[in-house]
């Protein structure tokens, strides 16, 4: 069952929310956070799936829908044990009934403020999709559902767009309807295209089962209740309804050439001969009582109303594609002069091309080709329905979207700040926790620059007065212990001329277990009171199984307080794959708390490394290098590195 | 007088307009007259003057921020209660209109009995109010650069008239939370500063402080801690976020920056703390208790009236 279903704008304020069962606002918060600001979780290419994108938190499922042209978000959440294949198709309702009906009200200033009395349609919709599937019994709803979602997509992907998801409700909804006046109907096209299994009509047959029920309730009611002049009026319009689906249904005729979508037409080509005659009656036989009964006749009209609306936009869905085809000349000098002008809303036709050279500029940029990609089709997912500014041009929007969204990719969401943190190891402020060296391992490829940078943070820590031990637990390659030797004296000199911190290394010679020394070091360092432990650990390709896999031993053994690793700008495409592996290596739970990026001297602004590193962990960039000398490391400014990218 | 003038025939249409019947005339004064009156209708009510005063809303995320924003609208539009809020990714500009009951400082000096002051009761002040989002990740992008373009703005009416920074002090105990709110805070305040003092330099014309209102949110919380205890808690930690600040790495693009002798919040010398800031640099900041969600009473809005307050103070 549904648990809740909410309406809310991009700037966080819910517009309208329905829940059966209390959910706590932290689900949708975190669906908001995890999925469309941090972008942690990824959703599956919408469009080619066809359903809407799935994100889980807690025992809950989340589903939802965004319409950019008014900034909304759907979101439908349902507990994750329950299989409803039919939320995609209540977004997609939902979201067309609720624009439809609040156009209006959605551009002016009060879009906020004012109330959304939506509850009836989406109770009618709700009702309806479950009347749909729910008729019969829990498998038979998993079985209509797998063989209903390759039928949409089917649907959906054929190569002339006509079809519209939406009028497949519609349809359903009408098809019973002629079940009651007609048996030998509901083995009828829209069943024709699926296996045909006993089960659906069995299906079928159950639901104008509880319509006929409630049809003849509702005019048993129909004596009791004094019709206003409203209600009457809006059965006008459900007449009119019936007579627009006929018309649709010229139309449509017209456009489709599927052998499916003919089938299609055929049905609502009966259902309009149909259903639409009951439909009178009932009118004619109220009007003349003058009563009417409040309850469920309502309902029935709502469902007309509701189905009229998503109708309308589905023709005018139809007509657009149709359109494109036929007045492509005067759009295009149209687009030609938008262009120029502003004013143009973009279609991915139009982005196509520009997409592409900017993918071509970020892949010259040394962004890993996944990373651009991502980055491209995130562009395009926020650009396309928008409309362009005032004399901007498609490239500039998208130059602009661009800009803005690398620059969230590169921000952290925690600006990490390393001496404050030190500070609140080595000197607590709570009683109870006891005062530890802070403990900072560094890992990475082979000569990425792991010894030098370690080199360069121990400067810096020494600069601000912090006793430092280095441990050398690089056991392995022959020099490393000696190199790091070497960095430590001339440290230790430095320091002692400038009179600043200390410095010591650790060192237990070569072959032993690098999670033993690490371990041992951490002790000797909380022993001889150490504010900062810095550990240099042996370089590892990152494809190698055997020795990533002691990398897990090790941040057990040291826990350390922060696990940087080391990337060069120079790497391309492997970035993204040096990231993922060193940050599933460290087990569950540990990941890695940040990017050093080494040798940013080497690369002029071809800088995308950064975004590569970033893109696949979403763990931002602490520090980087950018020369030879201690002091030659720097804290990412954002800005500068989109300027950089963007040049 | 063609009376019995044909009104089919296009001719007959022209002729008749021509030569001066009724009903020509009748139409000419009322397309002489009404145009304008049209034209007036048309284009000033749409822009119908927007209020001059902006203020920006500020704060971590979570801190509720779109919470007090919808709160204001709320009570303005007299609506029943507030819509519920989640986690902003935009920020949105609204207009919100003062209770007549919140005295503005303009109307500091008037007499109780000043005929002006029932018009305002009619006709309550209105300001704008900007959103941003909270978040970690858009905090820069929207946040303080909204700030940075709105104290710089020239023209009166987008001029920033106050910030409101909002904390969530039933939270602030944590220490993440805390580190992350004076973080915030402290980059807002250095922005501020570097404004105050680069005004200083140029007219003084437009030199107009712009104070700062911490509004500790969530009062009405049990674990929340006093406004007096908040601003304890946030000078001791921007102190030490300046400390750090001053010992920490250049960004990668400070390279061919000069040395920026004032990137430091405050004087170097002493202890931060709110006092000095006004002495030495004349940006006011104000911490106010209060709670967007109060259950007790029943008019809603209760807990934010010493924020109105404020607001109505800086008007």
């Amino acid at each position: 069952m549904l648990e809740a279903f909410e309406i809310l704008t991009t700037s966080g304020v819910v517009l309208w929310s329905k829940s059966y069962a209390p959910v706590g606002p932290h689900i949708v918060n975190s669906l908001i956070n995890d999925v469309f600001i941090e972008e942690k979780v990824r959703p599956q290419n919408p469009a080619t799936s066809g359903t809407s994108p799935i994100y889980r938190k807690e025992k809950y499922t989340l589903k939802w829908k965004r319409v950019k042209d008014f900034n909304l978000i759907f979101v439908a959440v349902y507990q994750s044990l329950l299989h409803l294949g039919w939320i995609d198709k209540l977004l997609d309702n939902i979201s067309t009934i609720f624009i439809d009906l609040y156009k209006n009200e959605m551009r002016s200033a009060r879009a906020r403020t004012i109330e959304y009395p939506f509850d009836k349609y989406f109770d009618q919709q709700v009702r309806e999709l479950e009347d749909n599937t729910g008729a019969a019994t829990e498998t038979l709803v998993d079985d209509v559902e797998d063989k209903k979602d390759p039928f949409v997509s089917s649907d959906n992907g054929g190569p002339p767009p006509p079809p519209v998801p939406g009028l497949l409700p519609a349809q359903l909804q009408a098809a019973p309807g002629v079940a009651t006046s007609d048996e030998g109907t509901p083995p009828r096209s829209t069943e024709n295209s699926r296996p045909s299994t006993p089960n659906h009509i069995l299906a079928a047959k159950m639901g104008p089962g509880g319509r006929l029920s409630r049809r003849a309730r509702k005019s048993a009611n129909a004596n009791t209740n004094v019709s206003s002049g409203e209600e009457s009026a809006r059965k006008g319009k459900a007449a009119k309804a019936g007579k627009k689906m006929r018309t649709w249904n010229a139309d449509g005729l017209a456009d489709e050439d599927t052998g499916e979508i003919l089938d299609y037409s055929a049905t609502p080509d009966d259902v309009g001969v149909g259903v639409p005659s009951p439909a009178v009656e009932d009118v004619t036989q109220e009007s003349m009582g003058r009563r009417t009964g409040k309850g469920q006749f309502v309902l029935k009209d709502l469902g007309e109303e509701v189905h009229s609306i998503l109708e309308n936009a589905d023709s005018e869905k139809a007509k657009s594609t149709s359109s494109g085809f036929m007045g492509s000349g005067f759009n295009a000098i149209g687009g030609l002069l938008r262009n120029i002008v502003g004013g143009k809303v973009l279609t991915e036709a139009d982005l196509e091309k520009p997409l592409k050279t900017m993918e071509d500029h970020l892949l010259k940029k040394n962004v890993a080709r996944e990373a651009a990609v991502r980055l491209c089709e995130g562009v395009q997912r926020e650009l396309v329905g928008k409309k362009t500014g005032n004399f901007q041009s498609v490239d500039a929007a998208l130059r602009i979207a661009m800009e803005s969204s690398l620059s969230k990719i590169l921000t952290p969401t925690s600006s990490l700040d390393l001496l404050r943190e030190i500070e609140a190891v080595t000197s607590p402020t709570n009683k109870q926790q006891t005062p530890r060296p802070y403990v900072i391992s560094i890992v990475g490829v082979n000569g990425v620059g792991k010894s030098t940078n370690l080199g360069k943070i121990c400067y810096f820590l020494l600069q601000n007065k912090y006793r430092v031990l280095i441990a050398a637990c690089d056991t392995f390659r022959s020099g490393a212990v000696e190199q790091l030797r070497v960095h430590a004296n001339n440290l230790k000199e430095l320091s002692s001329r400038e009179n600043v911190g200390e410095v010591e290394l650790y060192e237990k010679g070569y072959g032993k277990d690098a999670a033993n020394v690490a371990k041992d070091a951490v002790e000797y360092g909380a022993a001889n009171k150490f504010d900062v432990v810095l550990i240099d650990t042996a370089g590892r390709r990152h494809n190698d199984q055997r020795l990533m896999s002691s990398l897990e031993k090790f941040a057990k053994f040291a826990n350390p307080n922060k696990i940087f690793m080391v990337g060069e700008a120079l790497v391309g495409t492997d970035s993204v794959m040096q990231a993922r592996n060193f940050n599933h290596a460290f087990g569950t739970g540990r990941n890695l708390d940040g990017f050093i990026i080494s040798k940013c001297d080497t690369v002029g602004d071809m800088v995308g490394t950064l975004v590569s590193m970033v893109h696949a962990t979403g763990i931002p960039i602490v520090f980087l290098g950018v020369g030879q000398h201690y002091g030659d490391l720097r804290g990412l400014s954002v800005p500068w590195a989109v300027n950089l990218l963007m040049r | 007088m063609g009376s019995q003038a044909d009104w089919n025939s296009f001719g007959g249409v022209v002729t008749s307009l021509l030569d001066g019947n009724a009903v020509a005339i009748a139409i000419t004064a009322l397309i002489a007259f009404g145009l304008p009156v049209l034209l007036h209708l048309v284009f000033y009510r749409s822009a119908a003057s927007p209020p001059s005063s902006n203020f920006l809303l500020l704060g971590p995320s979570g801190a509720g921020k779109t919470s007090l924003l919808s709160l204001l609208e709320a009570k303005s539009s007299l609506s029943k209660k507030p819509k519920s809020t989640h986690t902003s990714q935009s920020s949105t500009l609204t207009v919100v209109s003062l209770p007549p009951s919140v005295p503005t400082a303009s109307n500091r000096f008037r007499s109780v009995n000043d005929p002006s002051l029932k018009d305002v009761s009619r006709n309550p002040v209105k300001y704008r109010l900007r959103d941003t989002p909270g978040h970690g990740k858009l905090r820069w992008e929207q946040g303080v650069s909204q700030l940075l373009s709105m104290s710089k703005a020239k023209d009166v009416k987008s001029k920033l008239r106050g910030v409101i920074f909002m904390v969530d002090t039933a939270a602030l105990s944590e220490d993440e939370v805390l580190r992350d709110t004076a973080i915030y805070l402290h980059d807002v305040l250095l922005t501020l500063q570097k404004r105050a003092l680069n005004k200083g330099k140029a007219s003084l014309k437009t030199a107009m402080e712009i104070p700062v209102l911490v509004a500790a949110n969530k009062q009405d919380l049990f674990t929340a801690l006093p406004p007096n205890s908040v601003r304890e808690r946030l000078v001791a930690e921007i102190d030490r976020i300046r400390w750090s600040r001053s010992k920490g790495l250049m960004d990668a693009s400070a390279d061919a920056a000069v040395g920026d002798e004032d990137d430091i919040l405050g004087t170097e010398d002493t202890p931060f703390n709110f006092k000095l800031l006004k002495d030495e640099i004349g940006l006011k900041v104000d911490i106010i208790g209060g709670a967007v969600r109060d259950d007790n009473s029943d008019d809603f809005g209760s807990g934010v009236r010493k924020w109105e307050e404020w607001i109505g103070m800086c008007l």
